[in-house]
């Protein structure tokens, strides 16, 4: 190990810690040339290959490494959260059919692609342009860009680093959320902790929010794909091995370093202008089926949670850029950060925290500690705790779809999908979050509890 | 291996035979797969199997159905590699075709070299969302039994 492995956890998480491997990926993370300070894990970490998923680690920039195993397979999937003007009594009596109205314009399900087909020239605008893209070709509002991470625009993209094979793959999956354990969720309010960050937000008790989850479909899978490959075969040329081969690694200043990270940038526009045309459909039918009285949907932010960026942080007192990897984690910038909107610059970054179908999902605020203590990182979710295969002998889907209806919640979505990601898969996101909070990494603000579930 | 049945084909799911083995292992947030085969390319048969039992549970299709033919040539750094790397591209072609490719026509592989032609049918939707077919826990090696055997994680 170059640098030591930290775990942030509560002491009631540690036995699970020790069911898969993650700490073993941790410490293997922490062989990485370059890397700095240490190889964190937050407290959601669950075994993933290469990097444990929940993973951050910063690498010297321009020499360090760059590893797409550090950034995970679905480039820049990340999560956003739409606020309505309404509340749930507002829309009480319609949520079904608002339920039914999503699943009817958001295109979902394994490998499935939408109305959207792009040729390739057009495809290579979205790559290049992100989320700009979606408001040249109306399928955005203007507002939204300064509430996305990066302005939904990586300056670094090239299109012409990302493979043929994976434009093919991706070029009839713009505004889809995909399958697993992506969704969209229509939520409730339910209890604010910070009244003065939530009024920056714009955030109110039993407000309406709609939660997305989503990333880069099979353009940035394939894109991981095709520079693990590359990265596993040019390695000797830089005298750099490794315990696992899916922390496949090249300096961050090599020819294919780059090339790497400027398709991981256009990967990662594909997948913010992809949210920002979910946030369209929905937007679409939440007016078509509420008219004037449902209002507007204002997007308060958008995080990415498997991405790497170049930042600056001070490491034992000197100033220092960095290639900070986060898989699994959220970035959580603190209060007079530059990169943060005007609007939350003296409360923090809205950091948001999807748990898991049926439990609760939280808005956090970004912290100065998280500066000094993690690179700007937070947790990204519940993190899984059971297979697919364990959860479906547990969970019989009529049980849970009753269990869900009794709690009030509308489902939607393909049934093995769903007993897939029942509550029983995730770890406690309430303990997740309150791990977060006593390492005063991100700072709770808001509670959110589902009422609509809509998954692939 | 097709076997004639009612009024379709039946594409032959064999998950265990004295050649080769397919099972599926529990795994915290993925899909893994363990294979065995008494020779490599039975190995690299079990995998494609096993992926495609994965991709779509389509067993039977129509007599007059075209099955689809892909040819794929490769080269890796070694073998473990060649079979990821070859699980990749059909996962990446059967994404792309929007098929599912269980069989060989033809299957030669030479140290880390590999020229097969795969063959497989076009399908309406696909049972699973594989994001990528990973190295994680990957290593063909020979087992107690003299079997050639490994682990494929994919990534759901």
């Amino acid at each position: 190990m170059r640098v030591p492995a930290y775990v942030y956890a509560m002491e009631e998480m540690l036995d699970s810690l020790g069911r898969d491997k993650s700490l073993e990926q941790l410490v293997n993370v922490a062989t990485l040339p370059g890397i700095v300070k240490a190889a964190m894990a937050m407290p959601d970490v669950h075994e993933g290959y290469g990097f444990p998923i929940g993973g951050v680690a910063a690498t010297r920039w321009p020499d360090g490494v760059i590893s797409p195993g550090g950034i995970g397979y679905d480039i820049n999937c990340g999560v956003r959260l739409l606020l309505s003007d309404v509340t749930k009594q507002d829309i009480k009596s319609n949520l079904d059919n608002v339920a039914q109205a999503l699943f009817d314009i958001i295109p979902s399900g394994a490998g499935r692609g939408g109305d959207i087909v792009l040729e390739t020239e057009m495809l290579d605008r979205v790559l290049q342009q992100g989320v700009n893209w979606a408001l040249d070709n109306n399928y955005a509002e203007k507002d939204d860009i300064r509430y996305i991470e990066s302005g939904g625009q990586f300056p670094h993209a090239d299109p012409a680093k990302v493979s043929e094979e994976a434009k093919k793959r991706g070029h009839d999956q713009l505004g889809t959320i995909g399958s697993g354990n992506h969704f969209v969720e229509i939520d409730e309010v339910s209890e604010i902790y910070d009244e003065n960050i939530a009024q920056s937000y714009g955030l109110q008790k039993n407000q309406i929010a709609i939660l997305i989850h989503t990333g880069s479909r099979g353009l940035g899978h394939q894109v991981a794909t095709d520079y693990i490959r590359i990265m596993m075969e040019a390695m000797p040329k830089y005298g750099i091995t490794i315990p696992d081969r899916e922390l496949a690694c090249l300096p961050f200043n090599s020819n294919e370093g780059q090339d790497y990270y400027h398709a991981m940038a256009a990967a990662a526009n594909f997948a913010w202008c992809n949210r920002e045309i979910v946030t369209w459909r929905i937007r679409k039918s939440w007016s078509n089926l509420l008219g004037i009285s449902g209002g507007s949907l204002r997007l308060l932010y958008d995080v990415a949670h498997n991405i790497a960026k170049i930042e600056q942080y001070e490491v034992d007192g000197e100033k220092m850029k960095l290639i900070v990897h986060r898989k699994g984690a959220t970035r959580a910038f603190g209060p007079g950060h530059p990169e943060i909107p005007q609007r939350y610059s003296s409360v923090g970054q809205p950091v948001i925290i999807p748990g898991s179908m049926g439990t609760a999902s939280y808005v956090m605020a970004g912290t100065t500690k998280s500066m000094e203590a993690t690179f700007g990182s937070a947790c990204h979710g519940a993190g899984r705790q059971m297979s697919r295969t364990a959860v479906r002998k547990i969970v019989e889907i009529n049980d849970l779809e009753k269990k869900l209806n009794k709690q009030g919640i509308f489902v939607r979505g393909s049934r093995r999908g769903l007993s897939e990601e029942a509550p029983e898969a995730y770890k406690d996101v309430d303990l997740v979050v309150e791990t977060v909070q006593r390492a005063g990494i991100a700072n709770k603000v808001a509670r959110l509890k589902p009422l609509v579930v809509i998954k692939g | 291996m097709n076997f004639r049945h009612q009024n379709c084909v039946l594409l032959g799911i064999i998950h265990s035979t004295k050649m080769k083995q397919i099972a599926y292992i529990p795994h915290v947030a993925d899909v893994c797969l363990e294979i065995k085969g008494n020779t490599i390319n039975e190995l690299f048969e079990a995998g494609l199997e096993g992926m495609a039992n994965l991709l779509s549970s389509k067993v039977c299709v129509p007599h007059e159905e075209v099955p689809l033919n892909e040819t794929i040539t490769l080269t890796s750094i070694d073998v473990t590699a060649l079979l990821i790397d070859f699980l990749s591209k059909v996962l990446t072609v059967s994404y792309v075709d929007k098929a599912v490719f269980r069989s060989f026509d033809s299957l030669e592989i030479n140290g880390n070299k590999l020229v097969a032609v795969i063959v497989g049918y076009s399908v309406k939707e696909f049972d699973e969302d594989i994001k990528a077919v990973t190295h994680h826990g990957a290593e063909v090696k020979k087992g107690k039994e003299g079997q050639w055997e490994t682990n494929v994680l994919f990534d759901i």
